[in-house]
């Protein structure tokens, strides 16, 4: 915990990220106002104590808004992460163990899938399903897989030529138990890391995809939509277009910075004391 | 006066000094030895002396030069480090530039030290360290490592210093390579009149160098004086301690040794195929080219070779941890090329590890990796496994309580220590050691070699040594092969193989051992 605390920046990004998040799952039992509440009489109300951040242009409390566009924005970036991490590492995993023809297949099928940027796939599921968050979760989430495949694969090369590999191997245990048992600790780290950097990248696509509008639907909301709701009226108001802007900004800087500072806190040759074999 | 003078140094790291206390004087011409086991700060005094120190190293006290304290600027203080001070490094591969020539490094350290003494040309320094003008040709990874330590020393020699600082210039070669090196400083030395700082852990290549040595232990300057009488006479317990561990004591004779064979390699022949696509290109690369030989059961059977000769392949093979491309190992009347090693088989054979710090898992207790080769018993209870590797790491002298920690938390001997725990926990047959002391430090290895002796004379286990250490061989074998270029070339008892060696590589390694010291 101590080692953790080293790192001032560390501790700024991760307190940023935990606000917003904290922000976003009160949305999910309190809002100031009901978000899909349309009342036209109060629309385009500056800033006041009965609306923090005022009301947009179909009289909604931008508060609220901003509230539950927090949480849709992290939830589909998170569970996101957990589908690339969840096929990614193994297949990354498997590449390293088995090497041959199943590294070859996995390198191959990330490549195939790198070609596709994740507009590109959210189109796709748009065209085949329709729009909605659900399509924006998975099209990030396979966006995400070969990303979590390549650094999984790239940490697990490195241990797998250590002496205790070896070790394991002539213990008679297999390539699979060899991966869990040997690499998966190993490279641990590395997915923690690159998943915090993945959290921010998934953020930043849901915003665009709801924005170009195929994530979130309305009355559901998240940050990028408010963008595009509020960008026809920005000359005139350009306060409903800031607020859920800087709220983008400030949550993929704040996650940015805890990845960096979470790589410092982990990397071995920046601590002092302790062995690590990923050096 | 003297060249170099060192008074009261020492290195800190923030309060905690690494390095204190230390005091010494070097005449020029004079070949002055430090010598100490991995963290007794010999390398970091060097660091001072050159002021190359890392990031966050205090250096205290006075180094004086020719009587002038070192220059404080960086500027200033690189051009006496080539005009002045000449540096040789351990691993000359990574102290070489991969994408320059080697004339052009050697050529880039002359323009830079030009002095106003008399001319220097490349091919001069590469003949004057015995390389031919067409080495000079050649990138860095095109050489051997006895090569490029000569291209190190060529570079360090362009400024014409007077004073040579050599960090451990030997202990990334073999045996062979490690004499003609300390041989071509020795002589290099003589010849241009320069002094020579040599930093080492082996008593042997100091003892062989220098003629006045320093002995340093945890950061400390333990014992300063002439070579000899050091050496014969150690006035300190630590000095006696080293001087005792570098010489291996003959194991005491008459082991059961029983006449039935045990493993049986027939022919085995290993390809490496080389890179390119196509399958026709490149001639495949013949690590190890049809040996056959045989262990009985009981004996310790020691494989001698240069580095690259293909020792460690076949120990693999014999282990299972590869696949020969042809022929066959027989155990126990059982016949495999390599991987496909039954499982029930597993058990009977057991590797230790070269380099303790890499063989464990650092995620994992001591507990978890001591009973992993345990899975290749089928039905053992938690109790009984618990009980088994209690049972093993009480044979290797260390506490069951140990089994909570981690591996960071133990030091290279106890590691290897470990590790043969985890080799013995199966109670295997065969136990193959690749090297099993040259990553410790001096005073450990006497402790390992016993501990391993006396482990087979309880359990009666057969060992396959894989070393380029003669001494060690000598101490411990039963029975010598000699290998070179993938081939068995000469077998016989340790004894008669280094009294009358054959063949021209046994003679040539023989030679090459260090004189014992005192």
């Amino acid at each position: 915990m101590r080692r953790v605390l080293a790192h001032p920046s560390l501790v700024i990004g991760l307190a940023g990220t935990l606000l917003f998040a904290v922000i976003g799952l009160l949305s999910m039992v309190w809002t100031p106002y009901p978000i899909e509440q349309i009342v036209v009489a109060r629309r385009f109300l500056p800033p006041s104590p009965e609306h923090w951040l005022g009301t947009d242009n179909l009289g909604r409390d931008m508060a609220s808004l901003v509230m539950a566009g927090t949480y849709t924005s992290f939830l589909v970036a998170a569970i996101a992460v957990a589908i690339g991490a969840g096929i990614g590492v193994p297949l990354g995993l498997a590449a390293a163990a088995w090497g041959g023809a199943v590294e070859w297949l996995v390198l191959r099928l990330s490549d195939f899938v790198f070609a596709f940027p994740a507009i590109v796939v959210a189109i796709l599921i748009t065209a085949l399903i329709g729009p909605g968050a659900v399509n924006a979760i998975v099209a990030i989430g396979i966006f995400n897989i070969p990303v979590f495949a390549r650094v999984a694969r790239g940490g697990a090369l490195s241990i797998a030529t250590l002496d205790f590999v070896a070790a394991g191997r002539l213990a008679g245990l297999g390539n699979a138990a060899i991966a869990y048992r040997h690499l998966l600790p190993n490279i641990m780290s590395l997915i923690i890391v690159q998943g915090t950097i993945q959290l921010s990248l998934g953020i930043l696509s849901e915003a665009g995809l709801s924005y170009v509008g195929l994530g979130t639907q309305p009355p559901e909301t998240s940050l990028g939509l408010m963008l595009r709701d509020a960008q026809g009226v920005f000359l005139i108001h350009p306060w409903l277009t800031l607020v859920p802007g800087l709220c983008i900004v400030l949550i993929v800087i704040a996650l940015n910075i805890a990845g960096d500072g979470l790589r410092d806190a982990i990397d071995p040759r920046l601590r002092q004391g302790e062995t690590h074999v990923a050096s | 006066m003297s060249l170099l003078e060192v008074k009261n140094l020492a290195v800190r790291f923030g309060p905690w000094a690494a390095v204190a206390e230390i005091s010494f004087a070097l005449a020029a011409g004079e070949r002055f030895g430090i010598v100490g086991e991995s963290g007794s700060g010999k390398t970091l005094t060097a660091m001072a002396i050159t002021g190359l120190l890392p990031d966050g190293a205090i250096a205290e006290g006075s180094i004086l030069i020719d009587g002038t304290p070192l220059p404080q600027d960086e500027r200033s203080m690189a051009r006496l480090r080539g005009k002045r001070i000449g540096m040789v490094f351990q691993e000359p591969m990574t102290a070489l530039n991969p994408l320059m020539r080697v004339e052009e490094q050697i050529e880039e350290a002359i323009t830079l030290n030009r002095s106003d003494g008399a001319p220097l040309d490349v091919p001069h320094l590469l003949e004057e360290v015995g390389l031919e003008p067409r080495h000079g040709q050649r990138f860095p990874h095109q050489l051997s490592g006895g090569q490029r330590q000569r291209v190190m020393i060529a570079m360090a020699l362009a400024g014409q210093p007077d004073l040579l600082i050599a960090d451990e210039p030997t202990s990334a070669l073999d045996l062979i390579t490690q004499r003609r090196i300390l041989d071509l400083i020795a002589e290099i030395c003589e010849r241009r009149q320069m002094a020579l700082l040599f930093i080492s852990h082996d008593l042997k290549a100091v003892a062989a160098l220098c003629t006045r040595v320093a002995v340093m232990q945890k950061g400390r300057l333990v014992e300063t004086g002439a070579t000899e009488a050091i050496f014969a006479a150690p006035g300190q317990d630590y000095t006696r301690k080293l001087v005792a561990a570098s010489r291996f004591e003959p194991r005491s004779e008459g082991r059961s040794r029983k006449a039935e064979t045990l493993v049986e390699i027939e022919k085995v022949t290993r390809d490496y195929r080389q890179g390119g696509v196509l399958p026709w290109g490149n001639k495949p690369l013949r690590a190890v080219d049809g040996v056959s030989f045989s262990i009985h059961a009981g004996e310790c059977l020691a494989l001698v070779g240069p580095s690259g000769c293909g020792k460690t392949t076949l120990a693999k093979i014999i282990v299972g941890l590869d696949t020969a491309s042809s022929g066959a190992v027989r155990l126990e009347g059982v016949s495999y090329r390599g991987r496909d090693l039954p499982k029930s088989l597993r058990r009977d054979v057991s590797l230790v590890f070269q380099d303790p710090f890499g063989s464990f898992n650092p995620r994992m207790t001591i507990a978890g990796s001591l009973g992993e080769p345990l899975r290749l018993e089928r039905g053992l209870t938690p109790d009984t496994l618990r009980e088994r590797v209690q049972l093993a790491i009480a044979a290797v002298g260390l506490e069951p309580s140990m089994l909570a920690r981690y591996p960071h938390e133990f030091s290279g001997g106890q590691r290897q220590r470990l590790a043969i725990a985890r080799a013995l926990v199966t109670r295997p047959k065969l136990v193959v050691l690749d090297e099993p002391v040259s990553a410790l430090d001096v005073s450990v290895r006497g402790e390992v070699l016993a501990l391993l002796a006396r482990l087979q004379a309880e359990f009666g286990l057969t060992y396959l040594i894989i070393s380029h250490d003669l001494d060690m061989v000598r101490a411990m074998a039963d029975r010598v092969l000699v290998m070179e270029a993938g081939r068995m070339v000469e077998e016989g008892g340790p004894h008669e193989i280094f009294a009358r060696p054959q063949h021209r590589l046994t003679q040539e390694l023989v030679t090459a051992r260090l004189p014992e010291i005192a």
